[in-house]
């Protein structure tokens, strides 16, 4: 205690910065991975562009329930479901009224953020498992509402639409343009969810995630920070189901089962909660891994993919993102 | 003058009362000690003040009323509340934890020369700037839980249990901070000790709390004076 005895006598000498600095190595693989993500399209086949499509959408929705789970420490089983109304709000906008297809993006993002804001109330009261069990409740209640608005949703069948096309100055392929369009979306909320979390408010929820007495002492308006993380939330998830309409050009409601839910929770804790990396090795995972059990073993894929599962959390029990962070701190640095 | 006054103030959990009509009144730019034995309410006391529990009766700041305000409004008022257990946001960086004090104040410049008078008053804290809360020793977490509420830049200052799982040298030297905040800047100070002959030491009033009720209150020096009072209330010697 002897530095404290000199309390108050340097008058303001230079503030430190911290000492291990990750911001310059941060940009640089950012750098490195969007140059890859530009330079991709034009060396895959036309079915592994597509793949790598799905994974932008998922890493969207997986963006969207990192920002409330990872960073604001609440729980949702029913994320599926916003992906599901962000969805069906782009197709039954096109399908309908034939709105084109940019406007769909803002008209899904509208409606499931306010839907999350409904949703959010609840989750203002609930804690933990309570609040795991109504979000729960709101994945299984989905599907039948579905089909029940056959007229307005096509119900059981689905609606089937046009996929959006490539601009013909473009000179891009259709599989191409819809991942230059995912990929866009994709930087964009990255970029946004990127510097909310930085702000003010990025640490009004982490504060409510590690101690709500603490963060309510502090002046964190606990109410208003929950509704909220759930409305932003659910609004990723909700422009992600807007790209996946896009990308797909078909919606059903057996596409959007309590299990897209569970998978993409699933996939979030596998990827790295409250990590930024973790959305995307989470996409990742939910994209390829459920193919590779199947080529393992094809009589019981799901056998093979719990089992991943559970090897992935045993050896990195903070998600793919964790593990990377301490692989990539074991590389010694020059000075 | 008082600034702070608490009259009447009966606090329950679900069935159990915890405070049965506390009564206290502290003067503006002094140090009040809150003694007695675990179990007593002090925690429960200092929790009402800042609005984490739902309190009856009256507590007012300045003319103000406060009793019923979320906690986030008593602290727009300028409460600061370093809870039990010190409430340290481990997985943030010490940085963080400090503009997460000024949480009310939206930031400017205010609030960059706050950071520095913090780190000079806990100078430790400086060389942490960058580094993660969790990481910090228990004294250094309590110097960011102490640094973190002067962010607020308090009218009053709520400390619970400050010496908690702290060496004796360690807590001493952060009375003698706490002290020293309270003379140079005249923040208004209700600590919450089990330790009483710290508290003594720095506190003008005291008052002891048992079975939530205030069974004695005085001058701190009269409360160290009296030893048999305080041996039988306490159940120690001060």
């Amino acid at each position: 205690m002897t530095q404290v005895e000199d309390a108050g006598v340097d008058a303001r000498p230079e503030r430190r910065r911290p000492r291990w600095t990750p911001t310059g190595r941060r940009r640089a693989a950012v750098a490195a991975l969007l140059a890859a993500a530009l330079y991709a399209p034009f060396q895959l086949v036309p079915f592994h562009v597509f793949q790598l499509t799905m994974v932008l959408v998922y890493a969207v929705a997986l963006l969207g329930l990192n920002l409330l789970v990872g960073h604001a420490g609440q729980i949702s089983l029913g994320h599926g479901a916003f992906f599901a109304v962000g969805a069906y709000t782009a197709a039954v906008l096109t399908h309908g009224p034939g709105l084109p297809y940019p406007l769909t993006l803002p008209a899904a993002a509208v409606v499931a953020f306010l839907l999350g804001l409904a949703f959010g109330v609840p989750a203002v009261r609930l804690r933990g498992l309570y609040l795991a069990l109504v979000t729960l409740a709101m994945a299984i209640f989905l599907v039948p509402l579905l089909k029940r608005f056959e007229g307005v949703t096509g119900g059981s069948m689905g609606l089937t639409l046009p996929k959006p096309g490539p601009p013909a100055w473009s000179g891009l392929a259709e599989d191409q343009w819809l991942y230059f369009l995912a990929l866009a979306v994709a930087v964009a909320s990255f970029a946004l969810v990127g510097s909310l979390l930085r702000s003010r408010v990025g640490r009004a929820l982490h504060a409510l995630r590690d101690d709500e007495g603490a963060a309510e002492v502090m002046g964190v308006r606990l109410p208003a920070y929950k509704t909220l993380a759930f409305a932003w939330s659910a609004m990723f998830a909700g422009v992600a189901g807007c790209v996946y309409t896009w990308v797909i050009g078909f919606v059903s409601p057996d596409s959007f089962t309590v299990n897209l839910s569970i998978t993409l929770l699933a996939g979030l804790v596998v990827g790295g909660l409250g990590s930024t990396a973790g959305p995307v090795l989470g996409a990742l995972f939910v994209m390829f891994v459920p193919s590779i059990a199947q080529d393992l073993n094809e009589a019981a894929p799901g056998v093979i993919l719990g089992l991943l599962i559970i090897a992935v959390m045993y050896v990195a029990p903070t998600g793919l993102a964790g593990l990377a962070g301490r692989l990539i701190r074991k590389i010694p640095r020059k000075e | 003058m008082s600034f702070l006054v608490v009259e009447g103030l009966v606090v329950g959990y679900g069935e159990a009362r915890v405070l049965h009509g506390v009564d206290l009144s502290v003067a503006e730019g002094e140090i009040c000690a809150i003694l007695g034995p675990n179990g007593a309410g002090k925690t429960t006391l200092l929790r009402a003040l800042s609005g984490m529990v739902r309190a009856r009766g009256v507590i007012r700041l300045g003319g103000t009323a406060l009793t019923g305000r979320p906690p986030d409004a008593v602290a727009r008022l300028g409460v600061a509340h370093v809870p039990e257990g010190r409430g340290t946001f481990m997985p943030l960086t010490v940085e963080e934890n400090l503009r997460l004090g000024a949480f009310v104040r939206r930031g400017g410049r205010e609030v960059e020369d706050d950071l520095d008078r913090v780190c000079s008053w806990f100078p430790p804290l400086r060389d942490r700037l960058g580094q993660v809360a969790g990481s910090l020793s228990g004294g250094e977490q309590q110097m960011l839980a102490l640094g973190r509420a002067l962010m607020l830049r308090p009218k009053v200052l709520l400390l619970d249990e400050p010496s908690l799982g702290l060496a004796p040298l360690v807590t001493r030297e952060l009375f003698r901070i706490v002290q020293a905040i309270n003379q140079e800047e005249r923040t208004t100070v209700v600590v919450v000790e089990q330790n009483a002959h710290l508290a003594l030491g720095v506190a003008r009033q005291a008052h002891v709390l048992e079975t939530g009720r205030i069974v004695l209150s005085g001058t701190a020096e009269r409360i160290r004076a009296d030893e048999q009072v305080a041996q039988s209330y306490l159940g120690y010697r001060v």
